[in-house]
């Protein structure tokens, strides 16, 4: 049927007598309505080997030339926490009771955070970082901003190294709830990954994206409660409601203490807004790529 | 192999903008209304923008090698772009049949940081292809770029000629049904390039549609069957080869025009060359060996006495072919106001297909008596017989007049004494 899909055996379409066509028109993406979801979950499914592979490379690479290599993965959040665990120790910044002893809630908070602040800017420079693939070679361009979660991904189970550490230097116990954690963390993977679709394009005509996503990481990190527990207070306690990135960290946070969600209708909400964010992105992805192509 | 187009391109143009911020601008514009669905201003040209491929329109059957040749900057790589799918047209429809590979960037996923195997398995994944299509074709890929000693280096510890082989390697070994190859030979050595030409007729006798752009005649003689030629986003030729690189030369020709170098205050100039053939027919194109006639007018404001011409052959490519003079026949000429016209002749040409050009000097006696150079003064083509790239007959661009024979050994059965040379 598909051009793409005689991949399996690339003699047969030599010999078929006839071969599907592809067109190419100013629309032709547009013209298929409602059938381009099709279109576009069998290119993601057709580049399963490329997005593995991407990821493979991405992480062999990352490390290869330190001495180092994934200690670097570790050593930021350690700091980080290091950092604040100290200050909040000796009293220069206050900081309220947390759930948790504060090393263990602030590195376990912190690891989620990069977890998806890490996936949201390796998705919006896939484009970028790919050089002359966007513009000279034709391929589900999905497969490299896909592909940029590996990495994060990757660093992230890396530092449940420490973090499992400190649960046990500390004698915290998770509830065994805990194992539903991934259910948490998958929809900030989607947030960012449908965030990082419509950024990466962006990015590829206006540079100054990747620069304006760092300092609004800088800042999310502390919109977040991740060093800090959840503010109650106004007006950080509506910024904590309406950043949709809260309430999923929270939900992984009660999971870990309390078994038991404490915001169950924000953490849907944020679930579906997730989901929603993720599903716009790959259809605006998909709708420009083409269009966007020559800048990069 | 039947008789299928497996590209056909109907009237397909795609424009670009000159200036980077308003191409971002644009840009933003097109992402804007293709989001919310408005038919964009795609038709129409905004300020700075061009039609890089303009209205063009061919089909390429399978099993044809077609070469599309042209200026830089003439559309050539937009359209193979637009082939490849990569960029969608402005306007018009393109119908690819079949699965095609893209010979555009070479090693363009390489990482440099990988070995070269890690990047054969990273490039062939990008060109669609399995783990395990990528295993079974894995010694052939390495043994023809020749990289065995290499494959376990960084990609970025390899020459450009390297690279390229390595790329050229991956992206050629699967069959493609629609191959597009977009002047990438150039950074091969020579042996390497043949060993590409014969991948490619391999390729075509296998029933495989090629399009390849290449600057090099000698490359799109060799392996198409038909040419295209685009001259600023328009399709200015389609048909046969020879004819094709001809029109393009002398187009490279007549662009640059007849160049004039004047002598300050000189007492004459040559005013314009006419080329004739040998019944005083104004002619432009020739065959090998056939004789040309030229008339070269001269006009003058002052008396120029014993006057010389001196006429170099020229081409496009290669430059100075050779140049005669007049006093080498024992011809100087006096020159009187108004003018004088001069006749000569250059017998039994010895050039092959493709686009010449005369340069003429016009002297006093001594060398310090220089009058008028005019570069281009005029041209003509070669238009046949046709040549054979193969090595079967003569190619290039000069006929040389050869015999041969035995004089030593034993022939296997009297062939190469029967197969008397002819030029």
């Amino acid at each position: 049927m598909n051009s793409s899909a005689n991949n399996d055996d690339s003699y047969s379409s030599l010999t078929a007598d006839t071969l599907t066509a592809v067109v190419y028109t100013p629309q032709s993406t547009r013209d298929q309505g409602w059938h381009i979801w099709r279109t576009m979950i069998r290119e993601i499914l057709n580049s399963r080997e490329l997005i593995w592979r991407l990821i493979l490379r991405d992480i062999s690479v990352r490390y290869r030339q330190s001495v180092l290599g994934y200690v670097w993965a570790i050593l930021p959040p350690v700091v980080t926490v290091t950092i604040f665990a100290f200050l909040t120790d000796s009293r220069i910044i206050p900081i309220s009771q947390t759930s948790l002893p504060y090393v263990v809630y602030a590195l376990w908070s912190i690891g989620v955070w990069q977890l998806f602040a890490g996936c949201l800017t390796a998705c919006t420079n896939s484009l970028i970082s790919a050089g002359p693939l966007v513009t000279k070679v034709n391929f589900p361009k999905e497969a490299l901003v896909t592909a940029a979660i590996g990495q994060p991904l990757f660093d992230f189970l890396i530092r449940l190294v420490p973090i499992i550490c400190v649960f046990i230097w500390y004698d915290v116990t998770p509830r065994w709830q805990a194992v539903f954690l991934p259910l948490t963390l998958i929809p900030s993977i989607l947030l960012a990954l449908g965030l990082g679709f419509v950024l990466s394009i962006t990015n590829l005509v206006l540079r100054d994206v990747s620069n304006i996503l760092t300092m609004a990481l800088t800042f999310g990190m502390f919109l977040t409660p991740a060093l800090y527990p959840p503010p109650t207070s106004w007006p950080f306690g509506l910024i904590n409601i309406l950043n949709p990135f809260s309430p999923l960290l929270i939900a992984s946070q009660d999971l870990i203490v309390y078994g038991s969600l404490t915001m169950p209708q924000a953490f849907l909400f944020s679930c579906l807004f997730s989901i929603l964010v993720f599903l716009v992105g790959w259809r605006l992805f998909h709708l420009t790529m083409p269009r966007i192509s020559i800048h990069g | 192999m039947s008789e299928e187009a497996l590209i056909k391109v109907e009237r397909a143009s795609k424009k670009y903008c000159r200036s980077l911020k308003r191409s971002m601008l644009y840009g933003v514009q097109d992402v804007i209304r293709e989001v919310l669905t408005l038919d964009g201003n795609a038709e129409r040209l905004r300020k700075n923008e061009f039609w890089a491929v303009d209205d063009v329109s061919f089909e390429v059957m399978r099993g044809e090698c077609l070469g599309v040749i042209g200026r830089n900057g003439a559309g050539k790589s937009t359209l193979l772009k637009l082939l490849s799918g990569v960029i969608p047209p402005d306007k018009g429809k393109l119908t690819i049949r079949g699965q095609v590979g893209a010979l555009i960037e070479l090693g363009a996923g390489f990482h440099p940081m990988l070995s070269g195997r890690e990047n054969i398995y990273i490039n062939g994944a990008i060109l669609g292809l399995s783990k395990k299509e990528i295993d079974q074709k894995f010694d052939e890929i390495v043994a023809f770029a020749e990289l065995s000693e290499f494959i376990d280096t960084p990609v970025k510890f390899y020459s450009s000629g390297m690279y390229v082989r390595l790329g050229f390697a991956v992206a050629a070994h699967f069959r493609p049904d629609l191959l597009l190859v977009d002047e990438v030979l150039a950074v091969g050595d020579l042996a390497f390039r043949m060993k590409c030409f014969q991948h490619f007729l391999d390729l075509k006798n296998a029933g495989s549609t090629i399009v390849l752009v290449s600057h090099n005649m000698i490359d799109v003689n060799r392996v198409c069957d038909r040419v295209i030629v685009m001259e600023g986003g328009k399709k200015t030729h389609d048909g046969g080869v020879s004819a094709g690189t001809a029109t393009y030369e002398s187009h490279l020709l007549k662009t640059s025009g007849p160049v004039n170098e004047r002598a300050p205050n000189g007492a004459a100039s040559i005013e314009r060359v006419e080329l004739f053939d040998l019944d005083g027919k104004p002619q432009s194109d020739f065959e090998t060996g056939d004789d040309l006639l030229a008339k070269v007018t001269i006009s003058a404001v002052r008396n120029a006495p014993q006057a010389r011409l001196i006429v170099h052959v020229m081409t496009p490519s290669l430059g100075t072919l050779g140049a005669f003079s007049s006093p080498h026949k024992g011809f100087t000429f006096d020159i009187v106001p108004p003018g004088v016209i001069i006749r000569f002749s250059i017998r039994a040409m010895p050039l092959l297909i493709g686009s010449y050009s005369l340069r003429l000097n016009l002297y006093g006696p001594e060398i310090k008596d220089f009058l008028h150079t005019v570069t281009n003064a005029a041209s003509f083509k070669i238009v046949g017989p046709p040549v054979d790239t193969f090595g079967y007959g003569v190619c290039h661009t000069v006929c040389f007049e050869h015999d041969w024979e035995l004089i030593e050994g034993s022939t296997v059965n009297g062939s190469i004494n029967s197969r008397r040379s002819r030029t």
